[in-house]
């Protein structure tokens, strides 16, 4: 950057100097600690000695591989379930619904409700004896007597999906819903007189007109799933017998509740990384729909 | 003008110098009125003797004027991992309510203090309790918490299944039968399974291994979890399921009670506090743990200590409280007041104790036969492994003879 007269000129970069301490000393600092402590044997003892790849080796010949699937697993299925209930939550948002209006602000409260408060709900409702879920479907016949939703790996893994997907789909919703509203309804209407049905429509119009919205929500959806730790922790604590571990819980366990800093820093970076290419990928994108965008423009 | 100068300039060194004083002389006063606090870090909250704490804190803060004791109450789940972690960053707090498992680990990595006890206060405790806050000769805890666990029965469901209402289970077996017979004949399921990844999961194990005759961690420091003693216990554990709540991992010990109080269950085990939690809701006694059939009457001793960190800057002043609150007639008062198994069976209210309620002798007399908690420097480890075993079979994933091969050689990690 240079002024009129030819001289660099230093102030914008004075100027940034605050913000660039601040960053460095929230993000990077932490950091970068992090990842030096993964090459220590860090722990409750006052000193820590360098064991270079020792964490990595150690968390790799054991069950971290599966935790890492799991946590895939449990992002996919979960994001996937936010991404098709918010899209067509956002459609029956934007029709014109009697009571939209009412519909709209009832869409929010998984997503105002403080978290916790919210996943203790739903840890009372899985309960088999005095649950309303279990009671509702043995009232109904569904099922012959109490069922644990957490009680076995496979219904307490799909119950944390299932809170995930509630307290998650609010905001895919809403996003979603901006979007579609962003849309012309010139062009809706031009495709009605033309005779075009209401799902072609949806699939010519709607659709590619929201796409860029839907990849977007979809990323960040993933790297906040990704990371998620208070749904699974307050319901399961990531068992039984590991069913529902994945990496920040393990990652949580192995740091905090056991004191095994170094070898918990070497799971932080693990995660570090898998949301480093997310968010690679996801500013990619924008890249690329800003790059479209102005070609659109010329 | 240069006079005027002059002045305004020493007005202002005037007004600089007294602003100075003022301020050190502030601060100097604050240091000399500001007391020292005592940051007490206890488990739960001030439901269960949270009023003894308080007045006993009061009386000791009277004794040693320049000291303010602040109790910080923190759920089950978190207190000792905050204390933990707190004294890892070196900020710790001066006592700690902490789970006595945890206090060779703590000392170990020199975190905690010591107590210089005397001979005398050393034997005021029941037999088995010094064992465990002791490691390598010294104190590291002072016991503040101490349960035995006995059966809970209902006697109305005992009745309604044709089973003698006044005769609980005292073995395995007939615990079983009985469980069957309430399963089978009434509305309610046979016993309280608790199975979920938390602590007691594993304290409730252990009250099998003890009255079965089986050990996790032996005298010379070998793992020995691996006994014919444990596989059938763990067995044993699994079988209950059959008779049991659904979901057993799904329940922790807490999780029991409102089933017992509901009349969902018929029996289960847990510690004197449920004595008064459970209160006139049920019909119910209470009698020592059913014996299994290698073994001899058992329980899981647990003590819960105040520790004593070091790096406060108040050690001296922790040691004593710690003493204080702990000594032989306030914590006599406490364990009245919070409803738990008295630590010190000689002193004179225990036996006004069995006289006013004789659901009390269940405890009492289970002190002298109990077992420790396993005393490892990786007391999580030790807990997530025998949990992991447990849910194996409690789950029907793994056989029993199975599990308990894998815990013994993953807990080789953690003695």
């Amino acid at each position: 950057m240079q002024a009129m007269g030819g001289r660099p000129n230093v102030f914008p970069y004075l100027l940034l100097l605050p913000a660039l301490f601040i960053t460095l000393a929230i993000v990077a600092w932490p950091l970068l600690e992090t990842v030096r402590l993964s090459f220590t044997d860090a722990s409750l003892k006052p000193t820590e000695e360098f064991i270079g790849l020792a964490n990595y080796e150690k968390i790799f010949s054991r069950r971290f591989p599966e935790v890492i699937g799991r946590t895939f697993y449990w992002m996919a299925i979960s994001v996937t379930l936010k991404m098709v209930v918010g899209v067509l939550g956002a459609m029956l948002l934007n029709s014109a619904v009697p009571g939209r209006g009412f519909l709209r602000v009832l869409v929010m409260p998984p997503w105002i409700v403080p978290i916790a408060i919210g996943v203790f709900m739903w840890r009372w409702m899985y309960n088999g004896q005095f649950g309303m879920i279990s009671g509702v479907a043995q009232h109904l016949g569904i099922l012959a007597g109490p069922y644990e939703f957490l009680g076995d790996r496979t219904g307490a893994f799909y119950s944390t999906v299932v809170t995930d997907v509630w307290v998650g789909t609010p905001l895919v919703t809403i996003y979603l819903l901006a979007a579609m509203q962003s849309i012309s309804p010139d062009l809706h209407e031009a495709a009605w007189v033309d005779g075009a049905s209401r799902m072609y429509r949806f699939r010519r119009i709607t659709l590619p007109l929201i796409m860029p919205a839907v990849a977007t929500m979809g990323l960040l959806s993933a790297i906040w799933t990704f990371n998620s730790f208070d749904i699974i922790w307050i319901l399961t604590e990531g068992g039984p017998r590991g069913s529902t571990t994945t990496m920040i819980i393990d990652t949580y366990k192995t740091a905090i509740s056991r004191n095994r800093y170094g070898e918990g820093a070497a799971r932080a970076v693990m995660i570090v990384i898998f949301l480093s290419s997310f968010a690679g990928f996801y500013f990619y994108m924008l890249s690329r729909m800003a790059r479209r965008s102005l070609k659109n423009d010329k | 003008m240069y006079q005027l100068a002059e002045k305004r300039e020493f007005k202002m060194k005037l007004t600089k110098i007294l602003l100075g004083g003022a301020l050190l002389l502030s601060s100097a006063t604050f240091a000399v009125a500001q007391d020292q606090s005592l940051q007490v870090i206890l488990c739960g909250d001030d439901t269960w003797g949270g009023e003894v704490n308080a007045k006993h804190a009061a009386e000791w803060e009277a004794n040693n004027p320049g000291y303010t004791v602040a109790f910080e109450y923190v759920p089950w789940g978190q207190c000792q991992e905050k204390a933990t972690t707190l004294a890892a960053a070196g900020t710790p707090a001066a006592v700690a309510y902490m789970g006595s498992r945890t206090l060779k680990q703590l000392a170990q990595n020199d975190l905690i203090l010591s107590h210089d006890l005397s001979e005398e206060e050393l034997n005021s405790w029941a037999g088995p309790i010094l064992g465990t806050v002791t490691a390598d000769g010294k104190v590291w805890g002072l016991p503040r918490a101490f349960s035995t666990k006995a059966l809970y029965w209902n006697k109305d469901l005992f009745e309604a299944a044709g089973l003698d209402p006044e005769s609980p289970p005292k073995t395995w077996d007939e615990m079983y039968e009985a469980a069957s017979a309430i399963k089978e004949n009434t509305d309610a399921d046979g016993f309280g399974l608790a199975a979920a990844s938390f602590d007691n999961t594993m304290h409730q194990f252990m009250n099998y291994v003890y009255t079965n005759g089986g050990e996790v961690i032996n005298e010379d420091g070998e793992i020995v979890f691996n006994s014919p003693n444990n596989v059938q216990a763990l067995e044993f554990y699994g079988k209950m399921a059959e008779v049991s709540q659904p979901g057993p991992v799904a329940y922790d010990r807490a999780k029991l009670r409102p089933l017992f109080v509901e009349s969902k269950i018929g029996m289960f085990i847990s510690g004197p506090w449920e004595r008064n939690a459970v209160g006139d809701a049920v019909n119910w006694g209470v009698a020592p743990i059913p014996v299994g059939p290698m073994g001899t009457p058992g329980t899981l001793l647990i003590t819960d200590s105040y520790a004593v960190f070091k790096g406060s800057g108040v050690e001296e002043a922790a040691l004593d409280f710690a003493k204080f609150m702990t000594s032989y007639d306030n914590q006599m008062e406490f364990e009245i007041a919070a409803g738990l198994t008295p630590l010190r069976p000689d002193h004179p209210e225990v036996a006004k104790m069995r006289e006013e309620d004789p659901t009390w002798n269940a405890f009492l007399d289970a002190i002298a036969t109990g077992g420790p908690e396993p005393f490892v420097t990786d007391y999580v480890g030790l807990q997530d492994v025998i949990n992991e075993a447990v849910q194996g079979v409690v789950l029907g994933e793994v056989e029993a003879a199975e599990a308990v091969e894998i815990a013994a050689e993953d807990l080789e990690d953690y003695k």
